[in-house]
């Protein structure tokens, strides 16, 4: 045996777990490869009576773009009395009935005790007793390169259904799962990833560090990245979960200032109000030293530090302010307040190209905002904000988006040669918006540039792309000036590009703005895998035009507002509008953040079908404290908006920069 | 596909990186190399709306029968072999068997001496975490006289490929061996799934998508399905199998009414088979079911929606008893009740058997 391992180079991982294999009165194995057979197949066996199959009765039939199955599915029993641990991506569809077979097969309804929305477990029980609880594999003897089996019962066999591959890594997504090359898919999803010694190392769920949810990681199946919660954790937390509550991913309410995530230190950016984070005193500036005990020094270890806390969990930061330590014990949460998105009521003017920044000067004070009532005037130069000095109208958002509603701040002005303080009481952004703004005028160059790009309508494609795109660009473009861009997302089968460029060159011309037409690679409509096309046509108007990127709008109609909304909340630091017209909001939105703003205008006929549904799309916003604006179009069924309205949504554009 | 492509070459290199003890790479090698010479490539019809125009199949005799999937590629007069050493042979199809997804090719060459499968004595079976090899032409990476890739998995699972009729798009509905390796890509379809002692257990299937669960399954129809149509193909005596009636065109024969089942209204794709109400005085009645019951089984398979449960409701046999089981609260209560005898339907006008 030895002599053999040592001829062969054998890779270390086949040598390490080997376990001499018992041979239940069959031929003794010939050699190494068909004696770890049997080990997989030994392994299995013990493990095998913990194993049930799961199958769910009613429930939806697709979540989110998710097609959800009706194929058995797996869970693990953990504990004699009849509690099963599964993956909660086999109860996203949200089943009527679930039912659980044993391996001997005997039959129980199961009800679903709490979820574990951390790790996407969900704890079922069945009225049964005497049930096979299989052998841990303990945490600390886990290796890359050992074995592991994955086990599932989706197949109407007696047997369980089996994939072999090894340890692929630990500690992955957040330190919450280990990784295995085996199969990991529906087929075995809540089954147990077994070592060669018939203990569970832990269970099988699909996993994504880029996104959350109860789909998230599905689109990584049989790719051999699968995922597997390790059981020993599992059980740690199975106490909580039997009381019946969900378990929720703990937070404490900062964000960390931008960085390379692997060589930057965790400097507080952001205390969110009112979270753990701020009534123990965090303050932005702060640097993270260890969090409970584990020291910090990228900011990707504070993700896996937290990655395994709960709502609930008491952790204990120390960080570091200028030359003090302070040590502070922090209560996590499981939902924080949205953040409420803060308003002066100034629309700054805009910078022209190769202009010196010296303070931002007022365009106008809209109406009924705290800069009317603290008697700003257009024309006004902004140059400070309470202590900090202001340059540009970034650096003004930048300074109001820390602060809180509610809040006095002192605005130093200057008006003419004088130089005046006045005091302002900051407020909620509205959502209505004046339906008047005056425009500003761009002039053309003079003299014309030589190398000025494209302008009026045109046609093209873009490198490396199949699809291709119209645009529109105001024959007297100036790049001096920024542009707004209005990227249109037509609704399937029907691009419209005739109605749209008639109806919105004048508001270009008047608005300076840009309008760029992608089209769908199919014409029936958008694919969200075309996503990365948009981006890329984004990326290319702002590299060829000067555009303004405040003033980056997505505008769609009927069922291209699904598209519209899907890019918006995909790509948050591109877009800061979405003009969404008879098309309601399908998907949950995401929080609003202080960093990027984005901001909603919608329009509906009132005889539209769709109308209820926009209007609770507007609610849903505003439940996530996003500014959203509906207009409301009068005797109107699924149209287009009319003229009026989309002058009110030119208007609207013109004012997306307003702080 | 570019995923399944990837990890199919991460298989194929981990075969070929493996090198295990001595003694098993001489049986492995020699494994390969025995398989590889009875595999051939074929290339027929296709490659026009992303229909890959090749496939793979096994030499069955050393006169020249192959054996291989009975796909689109075949239907062409153009049809070649390469076999194991280049050599190119035009090939005609001698007989089919569609629902094993199955067709047996005739080499045009009477001088051939093939190393060809013994389907009596070089046939094995296996169960789960069995190791096996599968040898097939995907994505069509070998040409003229190179090998075919292999891959390497255990057995998944050796189970019914279909619970019932419509859990896959597939004609094949007897039970397979599922692997755990990627080995049905395009043009897989044909190549043989072996044990690592080179026992040849299966043919691979074609690229098949599980509708239960919306997966893709790698899978291989056993050779014991395959070996009597092979011979009888041969020898020239087939005949294509039966197919059964087409049950989604199958007319209801009972509904829930009959009874005395009244259901929730069928709103959702897959509303829930609750009990409504229970006529007084009906089978239903007597048998103890009540409103508010979930019916979950009838005869035994589970019925996730209402419209399944109408849809085998209706294709129950007559006379003899209807076996349900029911969710009351958290119990499950199996009751029966007796089936009223019913004439047959007239049969369809019979289609089936007159197909290729």
């Amino acid at each position: 045996m030895m002599a053999k391992r040592g001829s062969c180079g054998l890779s270390l991982w086949l040598a390490v777990v080997l376990v001499p294999s018992v041979s239940l009165g069959q031929q003794p194995p010939a050699d190494l490869e068909s004696r770890e057979e049997q080990a997989f197949k030994e392994a299995s066996a013990v493990v095998a009576p913990s194993v049930v199959r799961i199958q769910t009765v009613g429930g939806l039939d697709r979540v989110g773009r998710v097609l959800t199955g009706t194929a058995a599915t797996t869970g693990v029993v953990v504990s004699a009395d009849g509690y099963v641990i599964s993956s909660t991506f086999n109860f996203a569809s949200r089943p009527a009935s679930v039912l659980v077979t044993l391996a001997d097969g005997r039959r129980f309804p199961a009800k679903l005790i709490a979820n574990d929305r951390a790790r996407m477990l969900t704890l079922l029980k069945i009225e049964a007793d005497g049930l096979s609880v299989p052998k841990v594999a303990p945490r600390d003897g886990f290796r890359v390169g050992q074995w592991a089996i994955a086990m599932g019962r989706t197949y109407e066999s007696p047997l369980p259904n089996l994939s072999v591959g090894i340890i692929s890594a630990l500690d992955r997504i957040w330190g919450q799962a280990l990784q295995t090359d085996a199969k990991i898919s529906p087929a075995n999803y809540g089954g147990p990833l077994v070592d060669i010694r018939g203990q569970v190392i832990g269970v099988l769920v699909p996993l994504s560090q880029r996104r959350a949810g109860r789909t998230a990681g599905v689109e990584w199946y049989d790719s051999g990245i699968g995922f597997a919660i390790p059981m020993a954790d599992i059980l740690g937390t199975l106490p909580r979960l039997k009381t019946g509550t969900d378990l929720l991913p703990g937070l404490m309410g900062i964000t960390l200032k931008a960085g390379n995530v692997y060589a930057s230190a965790a400097i507080i950016d952001r205390v969110r109000f009112n979270s753990p984070a701020e009534k123990a005193g965090l303050q932005p500036g702060d640097v993270i030293a260890t969090v409970d005990g584990q020291p910090i020094r990228r900011l990707v270890q504070v993700r896996n530090a937290l990655g395994n806390k709960y709502a609930g969990d008491t952790i204990s930061v120390v960080v570091r302010r200028g030359e003090k330590s302070v040590e502070q014990k922090i209560q996590l949460i499981g939902k924080l307040e949205p953040y409420t998105p803060i308003y002066l009521g100034i629309l700054p003017a805009r910078q022209k190209q190769g202009e010196a920044a010296t303070g931002v000067v007022v365009r106008k004070i809209l109406p009924g905002s705290p800069a009317a009532a603290a008697m700003i005037q257009p024309g006004d130069k902004v140059v400070q904000l309470d202590d900090t000095p202001v340059t540009d109208s970034a650096g003004l958002f930048d300074v109001i988006s820390r602060r809180r509603v509610g809040e006095d701040v002192t605005v130093h002005v200057e008006r003419g040669a004088a130089r005046q303080k006045v005091s302002a009481k900051l407020a909620v952004v509205p959502t209505r918006v004046p339906a008047m703004l005056e425009s500003v005028e761009i002039a053309a160059p003079d003299p014309k540039p030589a190398d000025l790009p494209t302008t009026g309508r045109f046609n093209k494609s873009l490198a490396g792309h199949d699809n291709n795109f119209w645009a529109y660009v105001p024959e007297n473009y100036n790049p001096a000036h920024g542009y707004g861009l209005v990227v249109w997302i037509h609704p399937g089968s029907n691009t419209m590009e005739a109605d749209i460029y008639d109806l919105w060159k004048p508001i270009c011309e008047q608005r300076g703005l840009i309008l760029v037409g992608p089209r769908a690679k199919e014409i029936a409509g958008w694919n969200l895998s075309e996503a990365g096309f948009i981006e890329a046509l984004v990326k290319e108007m702002q590299q060829k035009y000067n555009i303004d990127d405040q003033r980056i709008v997505l505008h769609g109609y009927s069922n291209g507002c699904r598209f519209a909304y899907h890019l918006a909340f995909k790509y948050r630091s591109l877009f800061r509008g979405v003009v969404a017209s008879s098309g309601p909001l399908k998907v949950t939105p995401p929080e609003n953040r202080p960093d990027l703003r984005l901001q909603f205008y919608l329009s509906c006929g009132d005889k539209d079908n769709l109308y209820r549904r926009v209007q609770q799309t507007r609610s849903r916003l505003a439940g996530m404290k996003f500014p959203v604006t509906l207009r409301t179009v009068p005797d109107e069924a699924h149209e287009y908006p009319p003229i009026p309205v989309l002058e009110a949504i030119g208007c609207w554009i013109d004012m997306l920069d307003r702080i | 596909m570019t995923k399944r492509i990837l990890t199919s070459s991460f298989l194929l290199l981990l075969t070929l990186t493996w090198a295990p003890s001595l003694a098993v790479a001489q049986s492995i090698h020699s494994t390969i190399q025995r398989v590889q010479q009875r595999t051939v490539k074929v290339f027929g019809a296709g490659g026009i709306r992303r229909l890959h125009a090749y496939s793979t199949g096994f030499v069955v005799s050393r006169q020249g029968h192959v054996a291989t999937v009975w796909s689109h590629v075949l239907d062409t007069d153009e049809l070649t072999v390469v076999l194991a050493d280049g050599r190119k042979v035009r090939a005609k199809v001698l007989g089919a068997e569609p629902q094993l997804d199955l067709a047996v090719l005739e080499l045009q060459d009477k001088e051939l001496d093939l190393p060809a499968w013994d389907l009596e004595a070089d046939v094995s079976d296996a169960g789960p975490g069995t190791r096996v090899l599968g040898f097939s032409n995907m994505f069509k990476v070998a040409t003229g006289d190179e090998m075919v890739s292999v891959l390497h998995g255990v057995v998944a699972a050796k189970a019914p490929l279909a619970t019932r009729r419509g859990a896959f798009e597939s004609s094949y509905e007897g039970t397979a061996f599922i692997v755990d390796a990627v080995t049905n890509n395009p043009g897989a379809g044909g190549g043989v799934l072996t044990t690592r002692a080179g026992r040849l257990l299966g043919m691979i299937g074609k690229e098949l998508r599980n509708v239960e669960s919306n997966t893709w399954v790698n899978y291989a129809v056993p050779i014991s399905e395959l070996k009597q149509p092979i011979q009888e193909i041969i020898a020239g005596k087939y005949r294509a199998r039966q197919r059964d009636p087409d049950e989604t065109n199958a007319v209801a024969r009972y509904r829930p009414l009959e009874f005395g089942i009244v259901l929730l209204p069928d709103v959702l794709f897959r509303t829930p088979a609750f009990i409504d109400g229970v006529q007084p005085g009906s089978a239903a009645a007597r048998a103890g079911l009540q409103p508010d019951d979930l019916i979950l089984f009838i005869n035994g398979d589970l019925v996730q929606s209402c419209r399944v449960f109408k849809q085998r409701l209706g294709r129950i046999d007559s006379g003899g008893v209807l076996k349900l089981t029911v969710r009351r609260g958290d119990k499950l209560v199996p009751v029966e009740l007796p089936v009223p005898e019913k004439p047959e339907k007239p049969e369809k006008p019979a289609t089936a058997g007159d197909k290729k």
